[in-house]
Order: structure tokens, then sequence, then C-alpha cells
């Protein structure tokens, strides 16, 4: 449930994935790519041989027609299997999900557990895992092994989240990742928060704010 | 949001402590020309000494300002660098702050999954040890099938041995009877002729009184009456003998178990110490399909225990035989007025070579071996009894 106080509203998004899948990436590409009314430093909690330990977060926002703050607060999970604790932490309260998966064909059993994972972790820390928005983004297509985004459509059409094909890496659909997260985010939460009626923001202009563009 | 979380919007007084405040304070002051104060979000004074007319700017954590930070003395320049210096004290603060509060809530949340690891290692445990439990429990009662088998086995066969043994004897003991009674038959003819001649002679031969003939002729007919008594008599022991021989044949019969206990009763009354009797209190029964040999020695054994028990008693007394039965099963019942038994002494009464005398008198098998017969019947068998009070057996047997 996004947080509500002292005329902010604010948004925690939580990049989940398998271990080196490039969420560390996505972010570090927003923050290049997206220039929103407020945008901070990304900030990266401990590292180690340039791998999450705890979480990296990338605050930005900007001030809808009614005055009210929107803040997002992109954070992204440690994806190493040992950090299972961690994960569970950052997790918690998400309003908002982008599952990145590798293309790696050799990382297919990564991505299923990592997906089981969050699955688990979701009911775990309280969160409703169906009500949740979530975006799924294959991440390294410019692998040479990427596994065939045909054969991926065809695993993953039947599941209810947006699918996306990213190359993190080179920027490619990282803000349509993100754009894809802020529209099921804007359907999800517009009505319970009043977005439109109260402080004029319809899905368009909710997502343009975000992003940034004219 | 919860307070502990460490995703929660931190403020100004969080990150700068009272003693944080005072070390960088003075720094900042000096560095500032002299006046220099920090504000909390909200503008209230955190250090410092705030002036009317100082140059003041916000601090931003993230996207918004935290608190302010003023100096009347210092040129704009050194404010906002002194502010970029503060600012980025915060971050680092902030991040350290953050850190150290996941780094809490993730340990809580890997107790907490080892907690559950546990409760489950817990489960799993309990789960194999039942296992276990009630494997040796299974193989308890594997052990004691096998063991009441056995001792049926065992029973069998000695019941076939003395069943053999007194078929033979019967068969052996038949023909020699056989050629006895026809002899006697014969050898009474001769007597009846003898006496004819004497009468058809006018005066007998002096020798004919000196021996007595007259006396030897009447006696000789008596003496074979009494033989004939007496061979009547064996046929009906061997009889009773045979009758309860056919425990070597397994096959059912359809019997009157009152005729049963009638042969038993018989059996026995030529046996009885003095001062004992056998009484039978018979209800008419719908006949039973059975194997009436064993039950013929199980009765047997019952109530040779009973007229045990009256004699160690060492008083006079009787085994009362009560029969009846219902739609569903026949009851018979053995009551004796004997020594009786404790508790203890019931629960054992089945066991195989349990017995309460001394060596010789009892086998210790009469009650035992009339369990594995009743219960081959899909019977019951149970005994009640209290020291000196006697004892009493009741079967039930099922009629279908």
């Amino acid at each position: 449930m996004p947080d509500q106080s002292d005329g902010r509203l604010t948004f925690k998004l939580v990049y989940y994935g398998p271990a080196q899948g490039g969420k560390t990436t996505n972010l570090l590409r927003l923050h290049d790519a997206l220039s929103p009314e407020m945008l901070g430093e990304i900030q990266m909690l401990e590292t180690q041989n340039d791998r999450t330990l705890f979480f990296d977060l990338l605050p930005l926002g900007f001030r809808a027609p009614s005055g009210l703050l929107i803040k997002f607060r992109l954070f992204t999970v440690p994806g190493q299997v040992a950090h299972d604790g961690t994960r569970k932490a950052v997790l918690s309260r998400a309003d908002g999900i982008v599952f990145v998966a590798d293309s790696d064909r050799r990382q297919e059993t990564n991505n299923a557990e990592s997906f089981q994972g969050l699955v688990e972790n979701c009911s775990r820390v309280g969160l409703d895992f169906e009500n949740t928005p979530l975006v799924v983004q294959f991440n390294k297509r410019d692998l040479p092994s990427a596994v065939p985004e045909a054969e991926i459509c065809a695993r993953w059409s039947a599941t209810p989240w947006p699918l996306l094909f990213a190359s993190a890496l080179t920027g490619e659909q990282v803000v349509e990742s993100f754009e894809a997260l802020l529209r099921v985010l804007y359907r999800r939460f517009a009505g319970e928060f009043s977005l439109m009626a109260t402080h004029g923001l319809d899905e368009d202009a909710f997502v343009r704010s975000a992003l940034g563009c004219p | 949001m919860n307070p502990t979380f460490f995703d929660r919007e931190w403020n100004l007084p969080e990150l700068l402590d009272a003693a944080a405040l005072e070390r960088i304070g003075p720094a900042l002051a000096q560095m500032l020309g002299g006046n220099v104060a920090i504000f909390a979000a909200d503008g209230a004074v955190l250090w410092g000494q705030a002036e009317p007319e100082a140059r003041r700017e916000a601090l931003v954590l993230e996207l918004e300002a935290i608190g302010f930070l003023s100096s009347s003395t210092a040129d704009p320049f050194a404010l906002h660098g002194a502010r970029h210096l503060l600012q980025t004290l915060l971050g680092a603060e902030s991040r350290y702050k953050m850190a150290s509060s996941l780094h809490l809530e993730a340990t809580a949340e890997d107790y907490q999954a080892l907690q559950r690891g546990h409760a489950r290692l817990l489960e799993s445990e309990a789960r194999y040890k039942a296992l276990a439990e009630s494997l040796e429990e299974k193989v308890a009662e594997q052990v004691d099938l096998l063991d009441r088998r056995q001792n049926q086995l065992f029973q069998a066969a000695k019941l076939a041995s003395v069943g053999q043994l007194a078929a033979g004897v019967a068969h052996e003991i038949n023909n020699p009877l056989g050629f006895i009674r026809s002899n006697l038959g014969t050898l009474g003819n001769y007597v009846h002729r003898l006496q004819q001649y004497r009468v058809s002679l006018d005066s007998c031969p002096p020798s004919w009184s000196t021996l007595d003939l007259d006396f030897a002729l009447r006696d000789a007919t008596d003496i074979l009456k009494e033989c004939e008594t007496g061979i009547v008599r064996i046929a009906s022991i061997v009889r009773d003998l045979k009758f309860f021989s056919s425990v070597d044949r397994a096959e059912e019969e359809v019997v009157d178990l009152n005729e049963s206990l009638r042969q038993a009763f018989s059996i026995l009354q030529g046996q009885l110490p003095p001062g004992i009797q056998i009484r039978l209190v018979l209800l008419p029964l719908p006949t039973l399909r059975c194997q009436c040999g064993h039950l013929n020695q199980a009765f047997l054994g019952i109530l040779r225990n009973g007229i045990q028990a009256i004699v160690d008693a060492k008083r006079p007394g009787e085994v009362v035989i009560r029969s009846e039965a219902d739609d569903e099963c026949v009851t018979l019942r053995f009551q004796d007025n004997g020594v009786g038994m404790t508790p203890e002494e019931v629960q054992r009464v089945f066991e195989p070579f349990y017995t309460t005398r001394e060596i010789g008198v009892g086998t210790g098998l009469g009650l035992s071996s009339a369990r594995s017969a009743v219960l081959a019947h899909r019977g019951n068998i149970f005994v009640t009894s209290q020291p000196d009070g006697g004892a009493t057996v009741t079967i039930t047997l099922p009629l279908s």
C-alpha cells in the first residue's frame, strides 16, 4: 500500500530477479534516461565485487497539479541466493515489482527459482501477489545465447503480466519496462488515492510526469 | 509507516543526534565565520543561533528538504559549499542507518526462516518418531500373532498326537473286546446247555455233589453277567475315547454342544473325587458347525480345572455347567466353587504352561488350549474369579 502522508504519496517499486540479471543496470540506465521534475542520486548500499549486498535506491518524483508530491523509490534486491533474508526485507511493503529475468538459456532454472521465490516471499512478507502490480522483463536480449522471444512468449503469454524484452546494457526497453509498471500501478491505485478526481492526474499525465517526457 | 522499517523517510534529528551536532556545529561555525544554525524540516532550531537576517539553504536528502542550514556571517559560496558538505554527511548517515536497519530486518527474517526450518524439522522428526513407534508396535503385534499361531500349531500337534494315540488304543481294544464278547456269549450258551443237561438227570452222580457243580453252574451265570456288564462299560469308554479322539479330524461337523457337554460329563463322572459333583443345567441349543473334537477337549480341560480347584479347597463342592443361546451366539458357563484366583492369576490364566499347582499336578495347558480352540471358532472366553469365591469360565461361540 503506497504511503500517503504530509502531502506526499510514495510508491515503493522493487526490481526483483536472479543474481546478475541486470537489476542495478536497469536503475543506472533509468537514472540517465529519465528527467522527471525531481531525480535523486542512485544510492548503492554496499556492494561486493560489483554485486549488490543490500540494495540500490533511485528516488524520483513530481508534483501533481494538486500539489501532491508523488514519489517513487526504486529498489533493487540482492539477487544472490544466500541473501534471501535481505531480499525479503527489501521486498516488504512493495507497491509494484519489475521481475528482471536473465535471457541466457543457462539461466532458465535460476529464473524459475527466483520467480518461485518471489511468489513465496510475497506471501511471507504479507504482499497479495495476485493484486500487486508486476511487470516481467527479459533482460540481456543482446546475448547470443538468449532464448528466442517466440519461445519466451509461448511460455509467458498465458500470464496476466506485461512482458518486455530489454537490454539494460544498451538501455533498450528499460524505460518502457518502467513505463509498463507505471501504467499497471496507476490502474491499480488511481481509484484508491483519487489521482484523477482530486489530484488531476490521468494515466498518461502520471506516466509522462514520472518519466519526465514533455 | 512503521518507524523501524529501513525504507522509512528519515528526518534530520534522526540522522544528526545531539552528539553529532555538537561535533559538526562548531566546525561549521568556524568555517562560516561564526554564526550558523541547523533547522529541522518544521523550522525548529536543532543547533546554533538563528539570526533573522541569515542566509538559508535547504538540506535535501533524496528529493526533499529535510532541514535547513543558515548563517548570517558566511558568504553565499561558503554557505553553499557547507550545505553540500552537510548533505554528503547526511547521505552517508542515512545510508548507514538504512543499511543497519535493513540488516536488522534481514536478520529477523533469517531468524524466522531458521525457526520455520526448525519447526519443519521438529515436525518431520515427530513424524518419523511416530512412525518408528508404530513400527515397534506393529512388529510386536506381528510377533504376538506369530506366537499365538505357533501356540495354536503346538496345541494342534499335541492334540493330534493325543488323538492318534487315543484312536489307536480304541482300535486295539475294540478287536479283543469283540472276540471276548463273542466268546463270552458262546460260553454262556455252553453253561446253559450244562444246566439243561443237569435238569435232564434224575439223580446226580456223587462226584457232582462233591464238586458242588450246582453252585458252580449258578455262579458261572452270574460271573458271565458281570463280565457282560464290564464289557459294555469298556465298550462305552472306548466309544467316548473315540469321540474325543476325533481331534485329529479337522473337518467341521454340525453338532449340538449340549451333547458334547453330556459326553464330557459322563467321562468325568466316573473319576470324580468324593464330595465333588458335576451338575448340568442345559437349555436347548441350536446346532453349531464346529470342530467339535477341539471344543470337547476344551470342555474337558475346563471341567478338570474346576474339579481340581474344588479339591484344592479341601471341601465338598460342585461344578455347574450351564448352556444357553440367543439369536447370535451360544453361551456356556462352567462355574465351580473351588479356591478361586487372585486378579493377577486371572490375568495370566490363559498363558501356556501357567499353573498355580504343584509341578506334576497340572500341565498348565488346560485353559490355554481351551482358549485356542474357542478363538479358532471366533468365539470368546474369559474367566471371572475371586480368591476363595470359585471361578466361572464363560465361553461364547457365534452361531454364524
